[in-house]
């Protein structure tokens, strides 16, 4: 093995540390997707009437659907009647109101924070979403003063049905695709969010996802409402076990920004990508979309994707409200046999709209990382402007980095700028780096993480730090 | 039309052999709709592709590019450059593929497509693809769907030169890398027509 290939597979057979399983008593409905199965979640949750004829009507579109083939993906077969749709940790009977300690120790182990005060002072609220429902929601109280509302989707219907009612599918209608039927469907629980006018969020909200039981997939969805002149920033993580049988994750996320309102969402994307020989991992099937509604607003999407066996995720916006703004920043890394497909839409309704594309690919091993893009200009959209750079970077021989992007314009006055390159770490590079008494492994670190920075430099601090180290594990060392 | 013995066939499938080089250009002239459909199959070592087209479109001319450019043995190169003016209600689309095979290293392509977009009817579609399987290669490809630049105008205009004139000179200016070589007065004329 030459030093090159070496320092390769060092670089590349980084441990997924989050690969444990909890041992908790946890309740499970049966196998299988039918109406039946979608009336006892349904039951199990205590939904009303409306939420039931949404999840029916979405499974009636859903069987209806034929599975998408069209992104770069060696998709397997999935048996959706061999997945359990629903999966709870049993809660202790005696002490109801307090979180399992096990479940506390699994969270504690991924950093997370679930008590209020092992946190810096109003730093970061966290929904904990462990399988199918949510754990804990902390620093409600905090929020709540200033009027946010920050829970898990399942107490939002109960508490603030009107809100969800009015907000749910707005932006990702139950029919948009595939897997957003299927959520649509099959939907346990997730994160509610409503900031109210004029409300600056005075901490990082975050959602972190768990998944845990063998056999399920999880099934959540995050429904995100900005009004008029208010901020938050949004952060979301996930990891899963390690298991020889792939998981499906199939979430939706949807984002109101009302006029003058500013959101940014964050991902950290780590779910379990399989062994070394792509057994296993987490099939990442992702439906993401933001609507700017209001004149003026704002959306960023920041998101660091290392994880999963599959990943097939275009977080998009809508820009309908004038002058509206939209950023797309992301940084996917794929190893071994990991497959990503990923990229965002940009549709630009809104006269004077703007938005951005940074999107950089990273493959290594065998694996396969596809941009994925769309660029529309609407007849209406008056001087509506983009800028897209999509980079690509390979490392090894045998691995391959894709870009498709689709331009469309409808307006003389539109202006669209699509760029993209691919290369591998030089030579000179490298050696400029040993020359100076740099290890092959620290200069390729160096070098990914300058590649990365313009993504990474994004995201917030919190985040940043974990981003960067998640780097590291998933590609260290590499050199062309 | 009347396309000099420059112009290639509209459909066409070419394998390029190691050393050899090949040049295909093309001409959309206003009033022509036309359906350009190539491959290119770069099957020897330091073989060679170069595609240049120009489009003009005024009216209802549906022009379509779709080009695959698969390079598959190593050290081959190619370029494409694809310039067009859509104005009245034309519709254009560029499908761009260039594949880079696992063996074709030290490969080097190069792909560009830009589109001026002149009425409010006119439309235009561009997808760029790079499909790449090897790591020592240098790819890139931009595409950009926009509008005469208002600065270029404004010089101009403020050094007595008329709008109209301004714009041909602009138009000229973005077409002139895809002009071929003895048409420069046939496709001036075209664009002064727009």
């Amino acid at each position: 093995m030459s030093e090159d290939q070496k320092i390769i597979q060092a670089f590349t057979s980084g441990e997924y540390k989050e690969g444990f399983v909890t041992d908790v008593e946890q309740e499970f409905i049966p196998k299988g997707l039918n109406e039946e199965i979608v009336r006892m979640i349904s039951a199990r949750k205590e939904e009303p009437e409306w939420l039931l004829e949404f999840r029916l009507d979405a499974l009636r579109k859903w069987q209806s659907m034929p599975m998408p083939d069209w992104a770069h993906l060696d998709m397997p077969e999935i048996d959706f009647q061999d997945i359990i749709y629903f999966a709870a940790p049993k809660k202790d009977k005696d002490r109801p109101k307090e979180i399992d300690p096990k479940l506390a120790e699994t969270f504690d182990k991924l950093g997370i924070p679930l008590k209020e005060r092992d946190v810096l002072a109003g730093v970061v609220a966290v929904d904990a979403v462990f399988d199918s429902v949510s754990v804990t929601t902390t620093f409600r109280k905090t929020l709540a003063e200033k009027g946010i509302i920050f829970c898990s989707f399942s107490e939002a219907v109960k508490e603030h049905p009107d809100l969800v009612r009015k907000y749910l599918a707005t932006v990702v209608p139950a029919s948009d695709n595939y897997f957003a039927a299927l959520n649509s469907a099959v939907f346990s629980d997730g994160s509610f969010c409503y900031i109210p006018k004029g409300v600056r969020c005075p901490m990082e909200l975050s959602s972190y996802f768990r998944i845990n039981a063998r056999g399920t997939g999880q099934f959540e969805r995050t429904l995100i409402v900005a009004d008029e002149d208010s901020y938050v920033s949004y952060m979301e993580g996930c990891t899963a076990p390690m298991r020889d049988e792939q998981q499906l994750h199939a979430a939706v996320v949807e984002i109101i920004v009302e006029k003058g309102a500013d959101v940014k969402y964050s991902t950290v994307q780590n779910w379990y990508p399989g062994d070394a020989e792509g057994k296993g991992g987490i099939l990442n099937l992702v439906t993401k979309r933001g609507i700017c509604k209001g004149d003026g607003s704002h959306l960023s999407w920041t998101q660091v994707e290392t994880g999963s066996a599959i990943t097939w995720k275009y977080p998009s916006t809508i820009l309908k409200g004038d002058y509206s703004s939209s950023e797309f920043y992301s940084v996917a890394v794929t190893n071994n046999h990991q497959q990503a497909d990923t990229g965002t839409k940009m549709i630009h309704l809104g006269r004077g709209t703007k938005s951005r594309i940074v999107s950089k690919g990273i493959s290594a091993g065998v694996s396969q990382n596809s941009y994925r893009g769309l660029v529309r200009m609407a007849k209406g959209a008056q001087n509506a402007r983009n800028f897209s750079q999509c980079d690509s970077l390979l490392i090894g021989s045998r691995c391959g980095a894709h870009t498709f992007p689709d331009i469309q314009s409808q307006n003389p006055t539109a202006t669209v700028e699509h760029e993209a390159t691919t290369s591998k770490i030089s030579e000179d590079q490298l050696f400029y780096c040993n020359q100076r008494g740099i290890g092959p492994e620290e200069a390729v670190g160096l070098i990914v993480n300058g590649y990365a920075r313009e993504v990474l430099s994004r995201l917030p601090m919190e985040f940043a730090v974990e981003a960067q180290k998640l780097l590291q594990v998933s590609l260290e060392g590499s050199v062309g | 039309m009347g396309h000099g013995k420059y112009i290639a066939p509209s459909q066409g499938q070419y394998q390029v052999q190691a050393g050899e080089v090949l040049n295909l250009q093309y001409v959309v002239l206003p009033g022509e709709s036309r359906d350009i459909e190539i491959s290119v199959d770069l099957v020897g070592p330091g073989a060679e592709a170069h595609i240049k087209a120009l489009y003009l479109c005024k009216a209802t001319e549906k022009v379509r590019f779709r080009i695959v450019m698969h390079h598959k043995a190593p050290g081959c190169k190619s370029t494409q450059l694809i310039n067009g003016i859509a104005g009245g209600q034309a519709d254009v689309r560029f499908d761009g593929t260039i594949v880079v095979a696992p063996d074709a290293q030290q490969t080097e392509a190069y792909q560009e497509n830009h589109n001026i977009v002149l009425t409010e009817e006119a439309k235009v579609v561009t997808k760029p693809q790079l499909e790449i399987y090897a790591d020592d290669v240098k790819c890139s490809h931009g595409a950009t769907v926009g509008q005469l630049n208002a600065d270029e105008l404004f010089y101009m205009r403020s050094r007595g030169i008329p709008e109209a004139e301004a714009r041909t000179l602009q138009m000229l200016s973005f077409l002139s890398p895809v002009i071929p070589e003895g048409r420069e007065e046939e496709i001036e004329a075209a664009v002064r027509s727009l």
